[in-house]
C-alpha cells in the first residue's frame, strides 16, 4: 500500500506546492494529470524519495520514507521503486541486456539473465539484446527504459511523462505495456503527465 | 554485471582518451624507471671495480682520466712513470700493498694489461680453465674477451698498438693463452692479463725513434729504465688517504688520484643531466595526471544522466565514487605497468647494440628498490586526478539532473 498525507514542498518561499493525498493499493494504478509548472516532477521525486517533503509523509508497505537514512533510502528505492522518465536514460557503454543486469545488480537482486531476455522478448526487443542504447529508435529506447525499471519487479512503478515525446501509436503501446507489466507483477502504477491522451485509459485520476 | 566490469567497459569504450592518459603515464614512469636502472647499474659497476683500490699513481694529467684509464680502462692513460720513482714511494709505511699496471696495446679492441698476480686476485677472479701466467708472453683472458674473440687455451695472437682495433700490429712476438677466467662482472672480464715484462718486450725491440707511443713508450724514450703506466695503491689505514695523495702531488713528478673522490665528482657531473631528465619525466607524469583528470571530468559531464540513473536504480553514493575512482586508478596502474615494461624493453634493445664496450648495460629485469617509489607516485597522481570527478559524483544532484530534461 502507498499512502501520502499533506505533502508540500517549496523551492523558494514565494511559491509552495501542496499535493493531494494519495492512497493506492497493490495492483492499482493512478494517473496524475497536471500542466507544466504545477510540481509534477517534484511530486514524483518526493514519492521516490529523491526529495524530502517539507511537510507530510510518504508511507509505502509500512515503511515511512522519512525514517530512512539516505543510504537505506537509496537501497529502498532501488529494490521497491521502478522509475521511468520522459527521456529514456541508459548507461551508454552497456548494451541493452547489460543495462537490465546492471539495474538488478544495483538493486541487490539476482542477475537473472534468462528473465531479462524473457522480458525483452515480451516487450518486442528480442533482437536488440546486444545493441547499444544509441542504436535503438526512440520508441524502442522508451520500451527498453521501461524494461530496466520493470526487471526488478518493483512494488511501485513511477512514470514521469512516459509518453509525451511519442506519437499516438507508440503512446498507446507504451501505456498498454506499462499496465500489463504492472498487472503481471501486481505492482502499483503511477503515471504523472500533462498528456491528455491518457485521460481515458485510467479509471483513477487526480488533477494537480 | 558489477562496478568493476562497468569501469572497465567505460575505459575501453573511450579508447583514445584512455590511450593518451595511459601513454603519458607510461612514458613518464618509463623514463624515470630507465634512469633509475641505468644509474643503479652504472653506480654499482663503478663501485664494484673500486674495491681494494684506495689510490692510483700515474703520470701528471687529469686525475679523472687517470682513474678512468687505470681502473675502468675506458680512457687513454695519462702517460708513463718510471719504476724507480715509483719504488721510492712504495716503501712508505702508510702503504699496505701496490699493484703495477702497464698498458697501451690491445687485441681486437680488448686491452692487454701487464701486471702482477695480485691484480686478478683483487677482483677475486676464478679460473674457468688453465692457470696464471708464469713467464713472459703468457696471458690470462677475461670471459668477455674469450667470447668475442673465440680464444681457447693454447691460442696465440699478436697485439696491436693503441686501444682501437686496427692499430699497428706488433707481429714479432705472439701472446699465448694459458688461462681463461670465469665471468666476474668486473672490468677484468674485458681484459687480457700478462706480466709487465711481456708488454715491455713487445715494445723494447723497437729502436725507431720516430715511432710514437702513447701508453707504454718506455722503449722509445731515452730513459731506458723500466716504465709502468699506473700503480694501484692500498693503504694500511684511511689516514693515508688524507695525507698521502697530497704529498705525492706536491713533492714528486707523479700524480696521485683517489678514485672515490673522482668517481663522486663524475657522478655529480652526470647528476645534473640525470636530474633534468628526471624533471622532464615528472612533468610528463603530471601532464598524464591532468589528462586523466580531463578525460574523467569530460566523461562525467557527458554521463551525468547515467550516474543519476544509477542512483535511481539503487546505487549508493559510494558505488558511484568507486566507479569513478576505479577508472582513474586503472589508468594509473596500467600506465605504471606499461612504464616499467617500457624501460626494460629499451634497456634490452640498448644492450643488444652496445656489446662489450663498457658493458655497463647488463639488463636488470627485476624491480630495483628505488623503483618502488614509482608505485605510490603513480597511484597518488591517479588519485589526485580523480579527486574532483569523485567529489562531483558524490554530490550529484539527482532531482536537478533528471528534471532538467
Amino acid at each position: 500500500m502507498l499512502k501520502t498525507e499533506s505533502l508540500s514542498f517549496s523551492y523558494d518561499t514565494s511559491h509552495v506546492f501542496d499535493f493531494p493525498d494519495i492512497h493506492l493499493n497493490q495492483g492499482e494504478d493512478l494517473l496524475i494529470l497536471g500542466d507544466s509548472g504545477v510540481g509534477k516532477t517534484t511530486l514524483i521525486q518526493i514519492l521516490s524519495g529523491l526529495l524530502r517533503p517539507q511537510t507530510g509523509f510518504v508511507e509505502m508497505n509500512g515503511t515511512s520514507l522519512q525514517d530512512l537514512s539516505s543510504k537505506s533510502l537509496d537501497q529502498f528505492r532501488g529494490s521497491h521503486i521502478g522509475m521511468i522518465f520522459q527521456q529514456s536514460h541508459f548507461v551508454r557503454n552497456l548494451n541493452i541486456l547489460d543495462n537490465l543486469l546492471l539495474s538488478l545488480y544495483l538493486s541487490n537482486k539476482k542477475q537473472d539473465k534468462k528473465r531479462a531476455i524473457h522480458l525483452l522478448q515480451e516487450i518486442g526487443l528480442a533482437n536488440k539484446l546486444n545493441n547499444m542504447p544509441d542504436e535503438l529508435s526512440q520508441g524502442e529506447q522508451q520500451r527498453a527504459a521501461i524494461a530496466t525499471a520493470l526487471i526488478k519487479a518493483p512494488n511501485l512503478i513511477l512514470a514521469d511523462e512516459p509518453t509525451s515525446s511519442l506519437d499516438d501509436k507508440n503512446c498507446k503501446k507504451i501505456i498498454t505495456l506499462l499496465k500489463d507489466q504492472a498487472a503481471l507483477t501486481n505492482s502499483k502504477l503511477i503515471i504523472i503527465t500533462h498528456d491528455q491522451r491518457l485521460k481515458d485509459q485510467f479509471k483513477n485520476s487526480v488533477v494537480l | 554485471m558489477n562496478i568493476n566490469r562497468l569501469s572497465w567497459l567505460n575505459l575501453i569504450s573511450n579508447p583514445f582518451n584512455t590511450m593518451l592518459s595511459l601513454l603519458l603515464m607510461g612514458f613518464g614512469i618509463g623514463i624515470i624507471s630507465l634512469l633509475l636502472l641505468l644509474n643503479n647499474s652504472v653506480e654499482e659497476k663503478l663501485q664494484r671495480n673500486l674495491k681494494g683500490i684506495d689510490m692510483v699513481i700515474g703520470a701528471k694529467g687529469s686525475p679523472l682520466q687517470l682513474i678512468l684509464s687505470s681502473i675502468y680502462h675506458i680512457d687513454n692513460p695519462t702517460g708513463n712513470i718510471s719504476i724507480n720513482e715509483v719504488n721510492k714511494i712504495k716503501s712508505n709505511p702508510m702503504i699496505s700493498s701496490t699493484i703495477p699496471l702497464s698498458f697501451g696495446d690491445s687485441f681486437k679492441g680488448f686491452r692487454i694489461v701487464g701486471t702482477t698476480h695480485q691484480y686478478p686476485k683483487l677482483f677475486q677472479a676464478n679460473f674457468k680453465s688453465g692457470k696464471l701466467w708464469s713467464k713472459s708472453m703468457e696471458v690470462v683472458v677475461g670471459s668477455d674477451v674469450v667470447e668475442a674473440c673465440q680464444l681457447k687455451i693454447g691460442s696465440t695472437f699478436y697485439s696491436s698498438h693503441g686501444f682501437i682495433d686496427g692499430g699497428e700490429v706488433h707481429s714479432e712476438f705472439a701472446y699465448n693463452v694459458v688461462g681463461i677466467l670465469s665471468k666476474s662482472n668486473t672490468i677484468i672480464d674485458q681484459l687480457i692479463l700478462s706480466n709487465s715484462e711481456s708488454i715491455s718486450k713487445v715494445h723494447n725491440h723497437k729502436s725507431d725513434p720516430s715511432h710514437e707511443h702513447e701508453g707504454v713508450e718506455g722503449s722509445c724514450s731515452d730513459d731506458h729504465s723500466e716504465m709502468i703506466t699506473a700503480l694501484l695503491v692500498k693503504f694500511r689505514s684511511p689516514i693515508g688517504l688524507i695525507k698521502f695523495p697530497r704529498q705525492v702531488n706536491e713533492t714528486t713528478n707523479l700524480q696521485a688520484a683517489v678514485p672515490a673522490f673522482e668517481i663522486n665528482r663524475l657522478i655529480n657531473l652526470l647528476g645534473v643531466g640525470i636530474q633534468s631528465i628526471n624533471m622532464i619525466a615528472f612533468i610528463i607524469i603530471i601532464v598524464s595526471g591532468l589528462s586523466i583528470f580531463i578525460s574523467l571530468y569530460n566523461s562525467l559531464r557527458r554521463r551525468r544522466y547515467e550516474l543519476a540513473l544509477m542512483r535511481v536504480h539503487g546505487a549508493t553514493r559510494f558505488q558511484l565514487v568507486r566507479l569513478v575512482f576505479q577508472e582513474g586508478m586503472l589508468i594509473s596502474i596500467f600506465g605504471l605497468v606499461f612504464g616499467i615494461l617500457f624501460s626494460r624493453i629499451i634497456l634490452y634493445l640498448v644492450s643488444l647494440f652496445i656489446h662489450h664496450n663498457y658493458s655497463f648495460y647488463s639488463i636488470q629485469l627485476s624491480l630495483i628498490k628505488e623503483e618502488l617509489w614509482l608505485f605510490p607516485i603513480a597511484l597518488f597522481v591517479g588519485f589526485i586526478a580523480s579527486l574532483i570527478p569523485i567529489i562531483q559524483a558524490y554530490r550529484i544532484n539527482i532531482p536537478k539532473i533528471l528534471s532538467n530534461v
